[in-house]
Protein backbone atom coordinates (compact mmCIF):
# COMPACT_ATOMS: atom_id res chain seq x y z
CA UNK A 1 0.00 0.00 0.00
CA UNK A 2 1.43 3.14 -1.18
CA UNK A 3 2.36 5.31 1.63
CA UNK A 4 1.95 2.96 4.46
CA UNK A 5 5.21 0.79 6.71
CA UNK A 6 5.19 -2.41 7.00
CA UNK A 7 5.15 -3.48 10.76
CA UNK A 8 6.19 -7.37 11.73
CA UNK A 9 4.23 -8.48 14.50
CA UNK A 10 5.61 -7.99 17.65
CA UNK A 11 5.64 -8.84 21.74
CA UNK A 12 6.95 -5.84 23.44
CA UNK A 13 6.94 -4.23 26.89
CA UNK A 14 4.42 -0.83 26.11
CA UNK A 15 4.86 1.95 28.44
CA UNK A 16 7.56 3.37 30.47
CA UNK A 17 9.66 2.27 33.18
CA UNK A 18 9.71 3.77 36.35
CA UNK A 19 13.23 5.07 35.29
CA UNK A 20 11.90 7.31 32.47
CA UNK A 21 9.62 8.74 35.08
CA UNK A 22 12.16 9.09 37.29
CA UNK A 23 13.86 11.11 34.48
CA UNK A 24 11.18 13.12 33.84
CA UNK A 25 11.44 14.70 37.47
CA UNK A 26 14.80 15.58 37.27
CA UNK A 27 14.65 17.62 34.04
CA UNK A 28 13.43 21.15 34.24
CA UNK A 29 9.75 20.36 33.54
CA UNK A 30 7.38 21.28 36.35
CA UNK A 31 4.89 18.40 35.88
CA UNK A 32 3.91 16.44 38.41
CA UNK A 33 5.10 12.42 38.52
CA UNK A 34 0.96 11.72 38.85
CA UNK A 35 0.66 13.40 35.49
CA UNK A 36 2.61 10.98 33.45
CA UNK A 37 1.45 8.34 36.03
CA UNK A 38 -0.91 6.74 33.25
CA UNK A 39 2.22 6.12 30.87
CA UNK A 40 3.00 3.11 33.35
CA UNK A 41 3.70 0.46 34.86
CA UNK A 42 4.52 -1.07 31.95
CA UNK A 43 2.35 -4.13 30.12
CA UNK A 44 3.46 -7.05 28.08
CA UNK A 45 1.76 -6.26 24.52
CA UNK A 46 1.65 -8.58 21.33
CA UNK A 47 0.50 -7.09 18.08
CA UNK A 48 0.07 -8.76 14.63
CA UNK A 49 1.46 -7.74 11.62
CA UNK A 50 -0.12 -4.95 10.59
CA UNK A 51 0.81 -1.55 8.18
CA UNK A 52 0.68 2.10 9.47
CA UNK A 53 1.12 5.51 7.32
CA UNK A 54 4.13 6.94 6.82
CA UNK A 55 2.68 10.22 7.99
CA UNK A 56 0.11 12.10 9.08
CA UNK A 57 -2.81 12.33 6.91
CA UNK A 58 -2.80 15.53 5.00
CA UNK A 59 -4.86 18.82 4.03
CA UNK A 60 -5.05 17.56 0.30
CA UNK A 61 -5.86 13.72 1.37
CA UNK A 62 -8.61 15.18 3.52
CA UNK A 63 -9.86 17.36 0.81
CA UNK A 64 -9.87 14.72 -1.60
CA UNK A 65 -12.35 12.58 0.64
CA UNK A 66 -14.15 15.78 1.13
CA UNK A 67 -14.88 15.74 -2.18
CA UNK A 68 -15.47 11.89 -2.79
CA UNK A 69 -18.25 12.15 -0.03
CA UNK A 70 -19.31 15.27 0.94
CA UNK A 71 -18.42 14.75 4.46
CA UNK A 72 -18.53 17.57 6.72
CA UNK A 73 -16.36 17.73 10.35
CA UNK A 74 -18.04 18.39 13.92
CA UNK A 75 -16.59 21.91 13.61
CA UNK A 76 -17.74 22.92 10.15
CA UNK A 77 -21.62 21.23 11.46
CA UNK A 78 -21.36 22.88 14.88
CA UNK A 79 -19.97 26.63 13.20
CA UNK A 80 -16.99 26.94 15.64
CA UNK A 81 -13.17 25.47 16.37
CA UNK A 82 -10.41 25.63 19.34
CA UNK A 83 -8.13 27.81 19.15
CA UNK A 84 -4.92 29.38 21.74
CA UNK A 85 -4.84 32.89 21.31
CA UNK A 86 -3.31 35.35 23.72
CA UNK A 87 -5.88 34.51 26.43
CA UNK A 88 -5.68 30.35 26.41
CA UNK A 89 -8.15 27.91 24.63
CA UNK A 90 -11.44 29.98 22.82
CA UNK A 91 -13.49 28.74 20.46
CA UNK A 92 -13.74 30.78 17.59
CA UNK A 93 -16.55 30.81 15.10
CA UNK A 94 -15.46 29.87 11.21
CA UNK A 95 -12.53 27.70 12.74
CA UNK A 96 -12.38 24.53 10.61
CA UNK A 97 -9.84 22.44 8.45
CA UNK A 98 -10.20 24.36 5.34
CA UNK A 99 -9.86 28.11 7.50
CA UNK A 100 -7.37 26.55 10.35
CA UNK A 101 -6.84 30.00 12.17
CA UNK A 102 -10.53 31.63 11.44
CA UNK A 103 -12.15 33.23 8.14
CA UNK A 104 -9.63 34.16 5.70
CA UNK A 105 -7.01 31.65 6.62
CA UNK A 106 -7.88 29.43 4.39
CA UNK A 107 -4.06 28.22 2.86
CA UNK A 108 -2.43 29.15 5.88
CA UNK A 109 -1.11 25.33 6.23
CA UNK A 110 0.21 23.88 2.78
CA UNK A 111 -1.40 20.95 1.34
CA UNK A 112 1.53 18.91 2.43
CA UNK A 113 0.65 19.70 6.06
CA UNK A 114 -1.64 17.71 8.43
CA UNK A 115 -4.94 18.39 8.35
CA UNK A 116 -5.89 19.57 11.60
CA UNK A 117 -9.47 20.59 13.40
CA UNK A 118 -10.28 16.66 12.62
CA UNK A 119 -12.31 14.72 15.68
CA UNK A 120 -12.33 11.73 16.69
CA UNK A 121 -15.18 10.74 14.87
CA UNK A 122 -13.65 12.70 11.60
CA UNK A 123 -10.66 10.93 11.35
CA UNK A 124 -12.35 7.43 12.04
CA UNK A 125 -14.98 8.56 8.61
CA UNK A 126 -11.95 8.95 6.93
CA UNK A 127 -10.12 6.23 7.90
CA UNK A 128 -13.51 4.45 6.40
CA UNK A 129 -13.47 5.87 3.55
CA UNK A 130 -9.69 4.89 2.57
CA UNK A 131 -10.20 1.44 3.29
CA UNK A 132 -8.49 2.08 6.67
CA UNK A 133 -8.97 2.32 10.27
CA UNK A 134 -7.75 4.57 13.40
CA UNK A 135 -4.23 2.53 14.80
CA UNK A 136 -4.66 1.04 18.33
CA UNK A 137 -2.31 2.80 20.66
CA UNK A 138 -0.21 -0.29 21.21
CA UNK A 139 0.48 -0.49 17.47
CA UNK A 140 0.96 3.55 17.27
CA UNK A 141 3.66 3.46 20.38
CA UNK A 142 5.40 -0.03 18.54
CA UNK A 143 5.80 2.06 15.45
CA UNK A 144 7.24 4.74 17.19
CA UNK A 145 9.91 2.97 18.66
CA UNK A 146 10.22 -0.41 18.30
CA UNK A 147 10.68 -3.23 20.87
CA UNK A 148 13.50 -1.57 22.41
CA UNK A 149 12.47 1.50 24.98
CA UNK A 150 13.35 4.79 23.74
CA UNK A 151 12.13 8.11 24.61
CA UNK A 152 12.12 9.63 20.95
CA UNK A 153 11.26 7.34 17.86
CA UNK A 154 15.25 8.30 16.90
CA UNK A 155 16.60 7.58 20.35
CA UNK A 156 17.24 8.61 23.82
CA UNK A 157 18.84 12.18 23.27
CA UNK A 158 17.04 15.26 22.39
CA UNK A 159 17.61 17.02 19.31
CA UNK A 160 15.02 20.11 18.49
CA UNK A 161 15.93 19.29 15.00
CA UNK A 162 14.53 16.34 14.59
CA UNK A 163 11.22 17.28 15.49
CA UNK A 164 8.08 20.03 15.09
CA UNK A 165 7.66 20.92 18.87
CA UNK A 166 7.56 24.51 20.05
CA UNK A 167 11.31 24.09 20.73
CA UNK A 168 12.25 24.22 17.09
CA UNK A 169 10.22 27.61 16.47
CA UNK A 170 11.65 30.23 18.82
CA UNK A 171 15.27 31.64 18.30
CA UNK A 172 17.18 30.50 21.34
CA UNK A 173 14.84 27.74 22.04
CA UNK A 174 12.22 27.50 24.89
CA UNK A 175 12.60 26.27 27.95
CA UNK A 176 9.89 27.50 30.55
CA UNK A 177 6.32 27.67 30.07
CA UNK A 178 6.75 31.93 30.64
CA UNK A 179 9.36 31.58 27.50
CA UNK A 180 6.54 29.49 25.66
CA UNK A 181 3.86 32.00 26.68
CA UNK A 182 5.97 35.29 25.35
CA UNK A 183 6.52 33.35 22.19
CA UNK A 184 3.51 32.27 20.94
CA UNK A 185 2.10 36.04 22.19
CA UNK A 186 4.55 37.17 19.66
CA UNK A 187 3.15 34.89 16.95
CA UNK A 188 -0.35 35.57 17.36
CA UNK A 189 -0.06 39.35 17.26
CA UNK A 190 1.52 38.97 14.20
CA UNK A 191 -0.08 36.26 12.17
CA UNK A 192 -3.39 35.16 14.45
CA UNK A 193 -3.83 32.20 16.28
CA UNK A 194 -2.52 29.54 13.15
CA UNK A 195 -1.55 26.76 13.79
CA UNK A 196 2.30 25.76 13.43
CA UNK A 197 2.21 22.74 11.54
CA UNK A 198 5.08 21.75 9.13
CA UNK A 199 4.77 19.43 5.69
CA UNK A 200 4.81 16.10 6.15
CA UNK A 201 8.13 14.47 6.46
CA UNK A 202 10.26 17.55 7.11
CA UNK A 203 12.55 15.64 9.61
CA UNK A 204 13.24 12.64 7.66
CA UNK A 205 14.95 10.92 7.82
CA UNK A 206 16.75 11.88 11.06
CA UNK A 207 13.42 12.09 13.27
CA UNK A 208 11.89 9.08 11.61
CA UNK A 209 11.13 5.94 13.76
CA UNK A 210 13.07 3.02 13.30
CA UNK A 211 10.35 1.14 11.39
CA UNK A 212 10.57 4.77 9.11
CA UNK A 213 7.54 6.52 10.18
CA UNK A 214 7.81 10.00 10.58
CA UNK A 215 6.49 12.62 12.44
CA UNK A 216 5.58 10.84 15.27
CA UNK A 217 6.92 13.38 17.79
CA UNK A 218 5.08 16.46 17.48
CA UNK A 219 3.44 18.27 14.03
CA UNK A 220 0.13 17.37 15.13
CA UNK A 221 -2.04 14.95 17.86
CA UNK A 222 -2.64 11.91 16.66
CA UNK A 223 -5.93 9.98 17.39
CA UNK A 224 -5.90 6.46 17.73
CA UNK A 225 -8.73 3.92 18.23
CA UNK A 226 -8.58 3.17 21.70
CA UNK A 227 -10.58 3.72 24.55
CA UNK A 228 -8.76 5.41 27.63
CA UNK A 229 -7.63 2.85 30.50
CA UNK A 230 -5.28 2.56 32.98
CA UNK A 231 -2.47 0.03 32.21
CA UNK A 232 -3.02 -0.98 35.81
CA UNK A 233 -6.00 0.03 37.81
CA UNK A 234 -4.22 0.65 40.84
CA UNK A 235 -2.43 3.21 39.35
CA UNK A 236 -1.82 6.42 41.17
CA UNK A 237 -2.56 9.21 38.62
CA UNK A 238 -4.49 12.42 38.52
CA UNK A 239 -8.12 12.01 39.73
CA UNK A 240 -9.50 14.12 36.44
CA UNK A 241 -7.00 11.66 34.12
CA UNK A 242 -8.43 8.70 35.69
CA UNK A 243 -11.97 9.97 35.40
CA UNK A 244 -11.22 10.43 31.29
CA UNK A 245 -10.60 6.63 31.43
CA UNK A 246 -13.90 4.84 29.79
CA UNK A 247 -14.52 7.31 27.66
CA UNK A 248 -11.80 9.21 26.12
CA UNK A 249 -9.80 8.11 23.45
CA UNK A 250 -5.88 7.80 23.70
CA UNK A 251 -4.28 10.38 21.63
CA UNK A 252 -0.44 10.36 21.23
CA UNK A 253 2.62 12.24 19.26
CA UNK A 254 2.27 16.08 21.06
CA UNK A 255 2.30 18.08 18.48
CA UNK A 256 4.21 21.57 17.73
CA UNK A 257 3.06 23.41 20.64
CA UNK A 258 4.36 21.32 22.91
CA UNK A 259 7.90 21.06 24.85
CA UNK A 260 10.46 17.70 24.44
CA UNK A 261 8.78 15.94 27.68
CA UNK A 262 5.11 15.82 25.47
CA UNK A 263 6.42 14.11 22.41
CA UNK A 264 8.38 11.06 23.86
CA UNK A 265 6.49 7.83 22.36
CA UNK A 266 5.37 6.64 25.27
CA UNK A 267 3.37 9.73 26.44
CA UNK A 268 -0.08 9.26 26.82
CA UNK A 269 -2.92 11.99 26.56
CA UNK A 270 -6.64 11.42 26.13
CA UNK A 271 -9.25 13.18 23.66
CA UNK A 272 -12.77 13.90 24.22
CA UNK A 273 -14.24 11.99 21.39
CA UNK A 274 -17.74 13.31 21.20
CA UNK A 275 -17.08 16.29 18.58
CA UNK A 276 -13.99 17.63 20.29
CA UNK A 277 -10.66 18.70 17.96
CA UNK A 278 -8.50 21.60 17.83
CA UNK A 279 -6.33 23.30 15.33
CA UNK A 280 -3.08 21.18 16.76
CA UNK A 281 -4.71 17.73 16.26
CA UNK A 282 -4.67 15.12 13.13
CA UNK A 283 -4.17 11.57 12.32
CA UNK A 284 -2.29 8.71 10.83
CA UNK A 285 -4.03 5.50 9.73
CA UNK A 286 -3.41 2.17 9.61
CA UNK A 287 -4.60 -1.22 8.34
CA UNK A 288 -4.12 -5.15 9.20
CA UNK A 289 -1.56 -6.74 6.87
CA UNK B 1 -20.81 21.79 50.43
CA UNK B 2 -19.61 20.40 47.16
CA UNK B 3 -16.58 18.86 46.38
CA UNK B 4 -14.61 20.31 43.16
CA UNK B 5 -11.91 17.73 41.46
CA UNK B 6 -9.32 19.89 38.98
CA UNK B 7 -6.25 18.90 37.35
CA UNK B 8 -3.45 19.01 39.06
CA UNK B 9 -1.73 20.91 37.04
CA UNK B 10 -4.39 23.57 37.34
CA UNK B 11 -2.64 25.34 40.40
CA UNK B 12 0.70 25.89 41.58
CA UNK B 13 0.24 23.54 44.72
CA UNK B 14 -0.91 20.75 42.22
CA UNK B 15 -3.71 20.50 44.60
CA UNK B 16 -6.95 18.78 42.94
CA UNK B 17 -9.44 18.55 45.89
CA UNK B 18 -11.79 21.64 46.73
CA UNK B 19 -15.16 22.81 48.07
CA UNK B 20 -17.72 25.19 46.95
CA UNK B 21 -21.10 25.94 47.97
CA UNK B 22 -23.53 23.71 46.38
CA UNK B 23 -26.07 25.48 43.53
CA UNK B 24 -26.92 25.87 39.85
CA UNK B 25 -23.72 24.16 37.88
CA UNK B 26 -22.91 27.04 36.45
CA UNK B 27 -23.22 29.25 39.46
CA UNK B 28 -20.58 26.77 41.30
CA UNK B 29 -18.10 26.82 38.38
CA UNK B 30 -18.57 30.40 38.56
CA UNK B 31 -17.80 31.18 42.29
CA UNK B 32 -15.20 28.65 42.53
CA UNK B 33 -13.60 30.07 39.99
CA UNK B 34 -14.03 33.67 40.97
CA UNK B 35 -12.70 32.38 44.39
CA UNK B 36 -9.38 30.67 42.79
CA UNK B 37 -8.29 32.97 40.49
CA UNK B 38 -5.10 31.39 39.55
CA UNK B 39 -7.32 28.57 37.55
CA UNK B 40 -10.29 31.23 36.27
CA UNK B 41 -8.94 31.47 32.55
CA UNK B 42 -9.20 27.26 32.24
CA UNK B 43 -12.84 27.62 33.70
CA UNK B 44 -14.06 31.35 32.64
CA UNK B 45 -14.67 33.12 29.41
CA UNK B 46 -13.72 36.38 29.05
CA UNK B 47 -17.25 37.29 30.00
CA UNK B 48 -17.35 35.09 32.63
CA UNK B 49 -19.06 32.33 32.02
CA UNK B 50 -18.09 28.64 32.04
CA UNK B 51 -16.51 27.17 29.09
CA UNK B 52 -17.91 24.99 27.15
CA UNK B 53 -15.26 22.85 25.87
CA UNK B 54 -14.19 22.06 29.40
CA UNK B 55 -16.40 18.75 30.66
CA UNK B 56 -17.57 18.65 33.78
CA UNK B 57 -19.06 15.83 35.59
CA UNK B 58 -21.56 15.78 38.42
CA UNK B 59 -20.29 12.62 40.51
CA UNK B 60 -20.45 10.07 38.02
CA UNK B 61 -22.34 11.50 35.52
CA UNK B 62 -20.95 13.60 32.32
CA UNK B 63 -23.19 16.93 31.86
CA UNK B 64 -23.71 17.56 28.24
CA UNK B 65 -23.23 21.40 27.18
CA UNK B 66 -26.80 21.86 26.74
CA UNK B 67 -27.70 20.25 30.06
CA UNK B 68 -25.27 21.90 32.35
CA UNK B 69 -27.86 25.28 32.62
CA UNK B 70 -30.63 23.03 33.95
CA UNK B 71 -28.19 21.20 36.71
CA UNK B 72 -28.06 21.53 40.17
CA UNK B 73 -25.67 20.52 42.25
CA UNK B 74 -26.59 19.26 45.49
CA UNK B 75 -24.85 19.41 48.66
CA UNK B 76 -22.44 16.19 49.09
CA UNK B 77 -21.76 15.79 45.46
CA UNK B 78 -18.45 15.97 43.67
CA UNK B 79 -18.03 17.92 40.56
CA UNK B 80 -14.93 16.37 38.84
CA UNK B 81 -13.59 19.05 35.67
CA UNK B 82 -12.07 17.39 33.18
CA UNK B 83 -10.29 19.24 30.39
CA UNK B 84 -10.89 17.65 26.73
CA UNK B 85 -7.20 16.75 26.44
CA UNK B 86 -6.63 15.45 30.25
CA UNK B 87 -2.70 14.24 30.88
CA UNK B 88 0.08 14.53 28.86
Amino acid sequence: MAGMVFIPGAMFDQGSPPAALDWLLRQDQPLPRSWFADETPQRPATLGPYRIDRYPVTVAQFREFTRATGFRTDAEDRGFGLVYDEQGWVERAGVHWREPGGPGTAGAAGDDHPVVHTSWRDASAYAQWAGKRLPTETEWEYAARGATFRLWPWGDDWDDKRANTAELHAVGGLTTLEDWQQWWHALCRRDGPLPQTTSVGSFSPQGDSPFGCADMAGNVYEWTSTLSYLYDEATVCDPTVRKAMGSYRVIRGGSWMNFRYQVRCSERMHGDPLGWSSFAHGFRCAQDA
Amino acid sequence: MVRIVVPSVWNPERRTDFEADEGPLPEVIRRFAEANPVMRRRLLDAGGEPLQYVNVCVDDELIPRHLRRATVVPAGATVTIIAPMAGG
